[in-house]
């Protein structure tokens, strides 16, 4: 695998069921680098969001590999997973899941303080990353004191707070106004360009797809186009 | 080396900051049904310091009122012989041991106690009245006359109240004692006991030396009895005047019902008791049940954060841990508060009921109230694996998507 290629997906296959079999990745093979600011786009059912699940070590394949940054994760051991996902991934999903009985800043220390980070560390830490999404004033709001975009913008904070490699979001904008939309896009377009991450977004925002540099569609868990925009 | 340095030095800690503090976060979010366990846990275990407390306080009575007024060693003569006749100094041998605080030889046999028309069967003692009262306190028992003038008048008797009734007879009086083969004689009455006990109705006591000569048996006694200082360890003591010879018993030995009695109480408080602080936990798992559903898709989300399943589990065990500490600690100072207000009222259950426990005091004991935080939270500790197991074992990625 080469230096700039941070994800090798090879022969991925993921069945479920145990007497219908359904398929919900057939074969798939592909190669992210390092930095690139991607979309997975397609129907519902089409594997979407497996496929996402997979390469943020939520699920395991039933064959195939992934390989994160030089490390084989269907072969890594449960404390392996757990330490990818704290340090190498962030997840940014539709609705934000930021953790309700914590504030704002708490939230985002989260990954810091499960990375071993001094609590005082890890709170300076948070707090340059929430003003860095814009959210320097609100630190100590709970998620339910914030609006839906604040929240979202929270979750990005705490996504980044470990500075991970790759940035997965889960129909990230979904739940939001397009012009909330808009604003969180353009968040993430600053970042990956301010820190070289990659970030690989699952939409069905067709415009929103439209502005990332790759756009990978699937169909029945199938790739059936994969082009740079 | 600290227990703390040890486990840092295998780089290992028993929990984390993040996982006590998402625990502690957690427990504070519900707060009512927080509260309500340890509540729940804090009422049992508030009921099992009381209940203890007054089992302590009426054993304590219970040997007040037995082995406080018997003998706590009985010894009697060598196996191949019929008296002790040392007995001076086998008396005076016996209290040398250590732990011993006092010796009394007796001579006692049947005797027929006859007043005008009426007689009685009973057992006459014969005693030495200092060294007698140093082992069971017949002093403190007489309701009349004197106990000290059993010492100084030859020829006289002491009865308990139920007998002295039967027969009729008052302080001043005059009876005959008679017995097959032994020398019939007279004895005047120079007090009345109460002991409270059966006994008062069959045993009188006599100058040792007016048993002798009753049962035509001078210098010899048919056993010592023994008093010391603990009866806890009256065994022991036993066991070493057997050892030159003696036939020595304990009082564990001649009144196993005592202890039977003690044990089956202390086994069905315990058992009861037992069981309702683990209903108290019951509760405390349900709640913690309840947390692992509602905060699924939380736990899915630590799990995706990079929280290892271990991390899960010890968040939860925490939470039962917290509340299952909290619990019969507040518990315990709500029983002993409780138990020093029981207390401080006399209960009178009765006369001569339980052994002659008429009332009981509640005692409040360190010891019990460590061993029943300790075994508490360790109940509660084993019954939180269960919640905690649930929750470490969630799929991450149905967690996440969970309503």
């Amino acid at each position: 695998m080469s230096e700039k290629n941070i994800i090798q997906i090879t022969d991925l296959t993921k069945v479920y069921g145990d007497g219908v079999k359904i398929k919900a990745l057939d074969n798939v093979n592909m190669t992210i680098g390092r930095g690139e600011f991607m979309a997975i786009v397609g129907p519902s059912g089409s594997g979407k969001s497996t496929l996402l699940n997979m390469i943020g070590i939520l699920d395991t394949p039933t064959s195939g590999t992934i390989t994160l940054d030089g490390v084989d994760i269907t072969k890594a051991s449960e404390k392996e997973r757990s330490k990818m996902r704290n340090q190498k991934l962030g997840f940014i999903f539709q609705y934000h899941h930021l953790l309700p009985d914590f504030n704002a800043v708490e939230n985002v220390m989260m990954p810091l303080l499960i990375n071993g980070i001094k609590p005082t560390n890890a709170r300076a830490k948070a707090h340059t990353m929430l003003k860095e999404v814009g959210l320097g004033e609100r630190i100590n709001h709970k998620p339910r004191q914030l609006s839906g975009g604040e929240n979202q913008r929270v979750a990005i904070a705490r996504a980044l707070a470990n500075s991970p490699e790759i940035v997965i979001g889960d129909e990230l904008t979904g739940n939001l106004d397009s012009k909330t939309s808009e604003k969180i896009y353009e968040l993430l377009r600053k970042l990956n360009r301010e820190h070289n991450q990659t970030f690989i977004l699952v939409t069905h925002d067709e415009q929103m797809a439209e502005k990332t540099e790759r756009i990978i569609g699937l169909v029945d868990g199938k790739i059936t186009e994969d082009k740079s925009t | 080396m600290s227990l703390a340095r040890a486990l840092e030095s295998r780089n290992q800690v028993i929990f984390s900051v993040y996982e006590l503090f998402i625990a502690i976060r957690h427990l504070r979010s519900r707060r009512r049904q927080t509260i309500l366990s340890i509540l729940g846990i804090g009422l049992a275990v508030m009921i099992l310091m009381v209940s203890q407390a007054s089992m302590v306080g009426f054993t304590e009575e219970l040997y007040k009122k037995t082995v406080d007024n018997m003998p706590h060693v009985t010894v009697e003569p060598k196996s191949d012989e019929d008296y002790i006749y040392l007995y001076r100094s086998l008396a005076y041998d016996i209290r040398e041991i250590e732990g011993v605080t006092g010796a009394s030889p007796v001579l006692s046999g049947q005797a027929t106690f006859a007043y005008k028309d009426t007689s009685r069967n009973v057992l006459m003692q014969g005693i030495l009245v200092k060294e007698h009262n140093t082992v069971l306190h017949t002093e403190k028992d007489i309701t009349e006359g004197s106990f000290r003038d059993l010492e100084v008048t030859h020829k006289s008797v002491i009865l308990g109240d139920s007998l002295s009734e039967k027969l009729d007879v008052k302080v001043g009086d005059t009876l005959d004692a008679t017995f097959p083969e032994a020398k019939p004689t007279t004895l005047k009455v120079v007090g009345i006991y109460d002991s409270g006990t059966p006994q008062d109705e069959t045993l009188a006591y006599v100058p040792l030396s007016t048993a002798q000569h009753f049962f035509d048996n001078s210098n010899v006694a048919n056993s010592i009895l023994v008093r010391v200082e603990d009866p806890d360890y009256a065994q022991p003591i036993a066991d070493e005047i057997d050892a030159v010879g003696y036939q020595a018993s304990s009082w564990m030995e001649t009144n196993p019902e005592i202890l039977q009695m003690i044990m089956i109480e202390g086994l069905s408080n315990f058992i009861i008791l037992g069981m309702i602080i683990v209903i108290a936990s019951f509760s405390m798992v349900s709640t913690l049940f309840m947390v692992v559903m509602e905060k699924t898709k939380e736990i899915g989300m630590l799990m995706a954060m990079g929280v290892p399943r271990r991390s899960i589990l010890t968040i939860f065990l925490l939470e039962g841990g917290i509340m299952g500490l909290i619990g019969p600690v507040v518990g315990v100072l709500a029983g002993i508060v409780v138990s020093l207000y029981l207390g401080s009222i006399t209960m009178d259950i009765g006369e001569e009921a339980y052994g002659g426990v008429s009332t009981f005091p509640f005692v409040v004991r360190t010891k019990d109230a460590v061993m029943i935080v300790i075994f508490t939270f360790l109940l509660n500790l084993v019954a939180g694996i269960f919640p905690a197991r649930r929750a470490s074992r969630l799929d991450p990625v149905e967690a996440i998507s969970s309503e």
